[in-house]
């Protein structure tokens, strides 16, 4: 019963995110095979013409760049909670007199994030396989599972901040407030300094797609998503610390 | 073999910063008994409790409920399984429904007494589908109340248990726990209504500052406890009734008033070695002994 506790307890917002994800995708990818492009793209105006697969996978590119904004947000959110949170909620003593450890209540919270953070990387590029195939364009699904992977092996480690910070601040506000710093201070100390350690470009598939097909290598950076998991797990082991030691 | 005692604190410490909240408690809670557990606010009393459910980390001593130690987070999830603990604001999730909530806390306990949910959800009137939050307090109270009561416990913990009840809700609760300690469970509350405690507790621990001043069977403080009144024909001698059992003496013009824990008699012995115009012995009720053990500290 700490899956439905967690699930109704996150439902809303992950409802609220799937549904705003996956129209977005729906209607920019539906828009974008339709509508002029960009003065930047190459097919200049209308229909993405036949043989031109650049253009799609260029229009696939941008799409990323943008669920990868949208992604990070929902998913720093869904990481918001737990029982530092019902401290302040005050449920924390009908939690923690449950006879169940704390590091269980915080994996069960965790999980089902996680769960959801994938759900939430799939669905939007399922709607862009659903609505370019409408259109009559294929798409090939090894590039999409390349972007979903990326999004979900690079970009858990918001996530896991998230939980980590959830977990050291109370505030209603401060800790989404704090967490969405870290996401935009680590975009811009990255960007700025470290440039190849930037794990918004791994996520957006920077690092790996070619410039001219923009089509993503399969040859991905193993070892960027490997080091972007183990500092998620790192922080997700981190929370754990911190609970347990935590007092109500 | 069981222990006689479902909860035993030794030399028990817990600060919060230069505050200390409790000194060096050593308590002991009888098995099969109702145990009330009075105190100011801020005495120490939710601490206490809160240590002893593993909410809160003791700095110093030890304890264990149900002989598992309080400070070994899995014999204190093990006690858990065992203990069944309303806090004071009677927490709930409000995004459930009763219904959600009844069925949440079930799944915890393999030993959950469906009949007992069902015949206190008649009289309690709780209405199943009904989303926690839109509750009343008093109805939040009760549901708190069914919840802890059907996971069938062996020891009950309860913090102020009677708030937001009305008078038939505080009946219905007082003939519930004397029923669940005739089963065998032991009962823990603290209250401040003192008339509730009196009615239903066998023994009585009053905490006041983080030390325990009080530690007796209800019996015994009514046996022992008794408010002298004194009237002498002069200022009356204080000094001379500073005696052991005396806890308190107060004087008004001619009148004195001692309050004795014990030693009565040599008090009266004392009153009339120094003529006194009247003594009166008065049995005292708790709400005195409290009043007056507090008053004192």
């Amino acid at each position: 019963m700490l899956w439905y506790k967690a699930w109704l307890e996150t439902r809303a917002r992950f409802l609220t995110s799937l549904m705003t994800l996956t129209i977005f995708c729906g209607v920019f990818v539906h828009h974008a095979l339709y509508i002029s492009c960009s003065d930047t793209f190459p097919c200049a105006q209308g229909l993405i013409r036949p043989g031109r697969q650049a253009e799609l996978y260029f229009l696939l590119m941008v799409t990323q760049n943008y669920v990868v904004i949208m992604w990070v947000l929902v998913v720093v959110l869904l990481g918001m909670g737990g029982i530092v949170r019902e401290r302040a909620l005050g449920t924390s003593s009908l939690t923690l007199s449950l006879p169940v450890s704390r590091v269980r209540l915080l994996g069960v919270r965790v999980v089902m994030g996680v769960l959801q953070a994938i759900a939430l990387a799939v669905a939007p590029w399922v709607t862009v396989l659903v609505v370019s195939r409408i259109a009559g364009l294929h798409v090939l699904i090894t590039q999409v599972g390349l972007y979903v992977l990326l999004l979900v092996g690079g970009g858990l480690v918001y996530f896991a901040m998230a939980v980590l910070v959830s977990s050291l601040v109370i505030g209603e506000y401060t800790a989404p407030a704090i967490a969405f710093g870290v996401v935009l201070l680590n975009a811009i100390i990255f960007d700025a300094w470290l440039r190849r350690f930037n794990v918004w470009r791994l996520v957006t598939g920077d690092f790996s797609i070619d410039k001219t097909t923009y089509l993503l290598s399969t040859h991905l950076p193993w070892l960027g998503i490997l080091a972007s998991l183990s500092v998620g797990v790192l922080m997700v082991l981190a929370s754990t610390i911190v609970v347990q030691r935590r007092e109500f | 073999m069981m222990s006689d005692n479902v909860i035993l604190t030794q030399a028990l410490r817990k600060s919060y910063g230069s505050t200390e909240a409790v000194r060096g408690l050593n308590l002991s809670v009888g098995r099969n008994r109702i145990t009330g557990f009075l105190g100011r606010n801020g005495a120490g009393k939710s601490t206490t409790i809160k240590m002893l459910l593993g909410m809160v980390r003791p700095n110093s001593g030890s304890g264990t409920v149900l002989g598992r130690q309080i400070t070994d987070a899995e014999e204190n999830r093990e006690l858990r399984l065992r203990v069944a603990y309303v806090a004071e604001d009677k927490p709930l999730y409000g995004y459930m429904t009763v219904e959600q909530m009844i069925r949440f806390a079930s799944s915890f306990y393999p030993d959950w007494a469906a009949d007992v949910e069902k015949r206190l959800l008649q009289d309690f009137e709780l209405p199943l589908r009904r989303k926690v939050k839109t509750l009343s307090k008093g109805m939040r109270t009760k549901l708190a109340l069914l919840l802890a009561f059907a996971r069938r416990p062996e020891l009950l913990i309860l913090d102020e248990p009677s708030e937001g009840l009305d008078p038939v809700g505080i009946e219905h609760l007082l003939q519930v726990l004397v029923g669940r300690s005739a089963e065998g469970v032991s009962v823990f509350f603290s209250s401040h209504q003192i008339a509730e405690v009196e009615r239903v507790a066998d023994h009585v621990c009053i905490l006041e500052k983080g030390c325990l001043l009080v530690d007796a069977s209800l019996d015994q403080l009514r046996k022992f406890y008794r408010r002298i009144d004194l009237v002498f024909s002069s200022t009356p001698p204080k000094s001379e009734f500073r005696m052991s059992g005396v806890e308190r003496i107060q004087t008004t013009g001619r009148q004195m008033s001692v309050f004795a824990s014990k030693n009565t008699e040599a008090v009266v012995e004392r009153a009339h070695d120094l003529n006194a115009v009247s003594v009166e012995v008065v049995p005292v009720g708790l709400r005195d002994i409290f009043l007056e053990t507090v008053k004192e500290n």
